[in-house]
């Protein structure tokens, strides 16, 4: 029996992939974009919302962000007190809360050492700008981004670290 | 101010050496051609000035340095968590892999062991990242070659195994998983399922690009023969990775001396290595590597063991006085970060050994006397990243 040359075996590769695509457990790769959204995985790093409430303007974040972009501004103020005669406590009240995502590396840090759960991964990729000014999102932009932070995945089996909760999001 | 004469003459000395190139173009003896700095063939910014004698080559000289983002120096102002972001973009192709040895390197100086659950998760992104990389290798020869089919088909299913990283660490590129002491998070729900079925996909592509390019006659004919070298040759120039492998030496850091916090151990592997020491040798190493990693990956997904991913650290990390040099075979050869410590928050000394950098040294040798389409096969199958070579 003659040998086959490769070619016509690479050819069999190609039609194969052809057949395959017509079937309908087979379809496209890919998708037309503007039209159709390809969905991202809950953990994709695609931008950093702010939860408000939870922000006590500790620094933690900007100070551990390589390129500092995070930019805060607070002032300390008297809130009522916790219980009925209490003393009133001093807290730290945000001013400004700005994320340069022009400079941002998305690497997560912030998101990682805010000890109180303030800061959060959204996976909404769709902010670009004409103008590169624009990528710096204020506090209220970060706060509407919370809308789009999705519910932790659960663990895969054998795992003991426990999901966090996502705060629900108030409009101001 | 006047000058002295030997000034006068040092200056035009470095002027001249400035501008060797414009030189080179007014030789009498041949042709000088310029391949790069942007070029298909490099993956990225690389110039390699080529004199030449009608077709054939004479001297190849490689000039890197259009990419570097002095990363090095930066770990020096950078703590220990922030240089994990910075090591992401050394070889962006894959990412993970560049974290593994600084964070080993680290732990190293600390004293700390990752849980048995990260060590074998960090593995298995490693493997991962190798995949990433190398099927873009074997797409990309295709395409160096004319041949655009494999380029796609390379791309289709590489996007699988990026959706992988992606769900466990959030990013497709750079994930900056790493931590010294563990990983940032667990695997979510689901994870180890699909990643089986994504390794089914690379092993069918594996078949397909075997069947599709290395079965093929024209491939074949313009790779084999092309850019031998020799053994000694390859062990004299520091060649490491699957370079060193398909010139038929039987070195690989993950079986000789893997660092405490990797599990190789726990898989059955085995490494490929070629006799002939030509560009097709190099691919098919290189593509063997992708079957086994494939292997290395599915049985580690079975002996995951349960427990945490974060050993018990410090909040701020100080890496205690000392220096240590770890390397592993990351996909594109030896990397190695040989960190030296004060005690401090940063690193007082960083240096990164990255494999490009060596694999491209040989470009002079390999390349004398070959004819200028054989450059781009050699070129594209030593296989270099350019953010490797510049760093």
């Amino acid at each position: 029996m003659p040998k086959v040359p490769g070619m016509v075996k690479g050819l069999g590769v190609t039609f194969k992939t052809m057949v395959d695509t017509l079937k309908p457990s087979g379809g496209p790769v890919t998708v037309p974009y503007p039209h159709v959204k390809e969905e991202p995985t809950a953990r994709a790093r695609g931008v950093i919302a702010l939860h408000e409430d939870n922000c006590t303007a500790c620094m933690l974040c900007s100070r551990e962000c390589p390129d500092w972009c995070i930019y805060i501004e607070a002032h300390k103020t008297l809130a009522p007190p916790r219980r009925a005669g209490g003393k009133p406590r001093q807290v730290n009240a945000l001013d400004r809360f700005a994320i340069d995502y022009s400079l941002c590396m998305y690497c997560g840090i912030c998101v990682e050492v805010c000890p109180f759960d303030a800061l959060f991964w959204s996976p909404e990729y769709e902010f670009s700008e004409v103008r590169i000014a624009d990528l710096l999102h204020e506090k209220e932009r970060l706060g509407e981004w919370m809308q789009t932070v999705p519910e932790f995945e659960p663990y895969e089996a054998g795992s003991e670290a426990k999901p966090k909760k996502v705060p629900a999001y108030d409009p101001r | 101010m006047t000058l002295t004469e030997s000034q006068q003459l040092a200056y035009v000395a470095a002027q001249a050496a400035d501008a060797r190139v414009n030189l080179q173009f007014e030789t009498d003896d041949g042709m000088t051609l310029n391949i790069g700095p942007q070029h298909p063939a490099t993956h990225g910014t690389l110039r390699i000035i080529v004199r030449l004698d009608g077709e054939q080559v004479v001297r190849a000289e490689p000039y890197p340095g259009y990419m570097h983002r002095g990363y090095e120096k930066l770990c020096e102002v950078r703590t220990y968590p922030q240089v994990t972001t910075l090591v992401n973009r050394i070889d962006w192709l894959g990412s993970f892999a560049n974290e593994v040895p600084f964070i080993l390197a680290a732990e190293k100086l600390m004293d700390i062991e990752a849980p048995p659950r990260a060590q074998v998760i960090r593995t298995i992104l490693f493997e991962l990242s190798r995949m990433a990389n190398v099927s873009l290798f074997l797409g990309d020869l295709g395409i160096q070659l004319g041949g655009i089919t494999i380029g796609f088909y390379a791309f289709r299913d590489r996007e699988f195994v990026l959706n992988q990283i992606e769900s466990a660490t959030g990013g497709r590129f750079h994930p900056n998983f790493d931590r010294i002491g563990g990983l940032k998070d667990d695997l979510p729900k689901g994870w180890i399922a699909e990643t089986k079925r994504c390794m089914e996909r690379m092993r069918t592509f594996c078949d397909q690009f075997e069947t599709l390019v290395l079965g093929n006659e024209i491939f074949q004919a313009r790779t084999r023969g092309i850019g031998v070298i020799p053994p000694d040759v390859a062990r004299s120039y520091g060649l490491t990775g699957a370079n060193i492998r398909g010139s038929g030496v039987d070195w690989d850091l993950r079986r000789d001396s893997v660092p405490p916090g990797l599990s190789y151990d726990k898989a059955d592997w085995k490494v490929h290595t070629h006799p002939d020491g030509d560009s097709f040798a190099r691919t098919w190493v290189r593509l063997q590597e992708v079957r086994e990693s494939t292997l290395i990956v599915d049985q580690l997904l079975d002996a995951i063991p349960s427990g945490p991913v974060m050993a018990k650290v410090p909040r701020i990390i100080k890496v205690p006085e000392g220096e240590a040099y770890v390397a592993t075979e990351n996909p594109l050869g030896e990397m190695g970060y040989y960190v030296v410590s004060k005690g401090d928050l940063v690193p007082f000394r960083v240096k990164i050994r990255s494999a490009s950098f060596n694999n491209i040294s040989i470009v002079p040798w390999v390349t004398r006397g070959v004819f200028v389409p054989d450059m781009v096969t050699i070129l594209a199958s030593l296989y270099f990243i350019l953010g490797d070579i510049d760093r």
